[in-house]
């Protein structure tokens, strides 16, 4: 299974006790889970290519599952990892207008991020360079640091992990995506540190 | 010379927190999903019927010193309507809410983030809630409190 996240300062591990305390009975704490993670899951699915609505759908699709399967979720500090997995599934099975289930193995890759030119066009210069070194990257890449980059460290491998990577794919060490970027951005010219 | 199976440093959350940054730029998350998310988990826990939002409108009206902004607002179901009036008070920070539910005796719960405060209409389902913190709040109206099994209708969020 995942690991779980072992610093007290990470997204999972403020997730994993909301979840508890809702899981003990304070369902006042389900909102502040909401409140939590709902940047990390809209990233989560529109990594995967989804418009707005899908992206939405998915996501409160995967809310109510949790609270149906609240009591099946034996670790409460793994509610991060089972979400970013049960958005990402509902995502695909939304994009693809399927009603079946669908494994993560199952799950084909992200497509490769796309800004449109207003969107590049509020970006400052820095914002920029940055663009289009990500966008040079791996579309697995691409997503695996989209998602991580709305988490905190401890949180990165069991996060790799839900997205279907390899292990060591991040977390603790930094992996081959992370070391792809700072080398595009280390040997840019044009960007000061 | 670094390589991919070297820890995690400094520079790479410089990194992705800059990614973060560019994100949130170009990709916001809508401003109400959270709210929208935790509306959708109330419903489902409370197996509620949702009320439509029939009718907002704007009233300016004059007190003594200056202009203040009423907003009045219809909610319909197939059980119940419900008609509220909200107004924000001279400190700025706070409103109140005239309420008619067209059940008398009905409670309504009106629910903020961080608060729930329920009130009974009276016999001819007017009811008043007064110092509420501004924010996001939705409504929960039992037409029948005596009867636990009946199903309580919601209403979508308004920003007070």
């Amino acid at each position: 299974m995942n690991p779980r996240p072992v610093s007290s300062e990470s997204l999972g591990y403020r997730a994993g006790q909301a979840f508890a305390a809702y899981q003990e009975g304070d369902h006042q704490r389900l909102g502040d889970l909401v409140e939590l993670l709902t940047p990390v899951l809209w990233h989560t699915a529109r990594a995967q290519g989804a418009s707005g609505a899908t992206a939405e759908d998915a996501i409160q699709t995967a809310w109510l599952r949790l609270v149906d399967s609240a009591d099946r979720i034996l670790d409460p500090f793994a509610v991060l990892a089972w979400l970013v997995i049960t958005v990402k599934r509902e995502t695909w099975r939304l994009v693809r207008g399927e009603r079946r289930e669908i494994d993560v193995e199952e799950v084909p890759e992200a497509p490769a991020m796309a800004l449109g030119p207003e969107q590049v066009s509020i970006l400052g210069e820095r914002q920029k360079a940055l663009w289009r070194h990500v966008a040079a990257l791996p579309a697995r890449c691409q997503e695996l640091l989209r998602v991580v980059a709305f988490a905190d460290r401890p949180d990165y491998a069991a996060i790799a992990q839900s997205l279907g990577m390899p292990v060591g794919s991040i977390g603790p060490t930094r992996g081959r995506c992370l070391q792809k970027l700072r080398t595009a951005i280390a040997t840019d010219p044009t960007w000061e540190a | 010379m670094t390589t991919h199976t070297d820890p995690i440093d400094e520079v790479d959350l410089a990194n992705l927190a800059a990614l973060h940054e560019l994100l949130a730029r170009v990709d916001p998350v809508p401003a109400d999903l959270a709210e929208r998310s935790r509306f959708a988990l109330t419903v489902h826990a409370l197996h509620a019927e949702v009320a439509e939002l029939t009718q907002a409108e704007m009233v300016a009206t004059r007190s003594a010193k200056d202009a203040t902004r009423t907003e009045s607002i219809t909610f319909t179901s197939g059980t119940v309507s419900l008609m509220v009036t909200t107004r924000v008070g001279d400190d700025g920070r706070t409103a109140r809410i005239d309420g008619w539910v067209t059940r008398g005796g009905a409670v309504v719960d009106v629910v903020t983030a961080d608060l729930t405060r329920s009130v009974t209409a009276d016999e001819h389902g007017r009811f008043v809630v007064d110092g509420l913190p501004r924010g996001w709040v939705h409504f929960l109206v039992r037409v029948d409190p005596g009867e636990p099994d009946a199903r309580p209708v919601i209403t979508p969020s308004v920003e007070l």
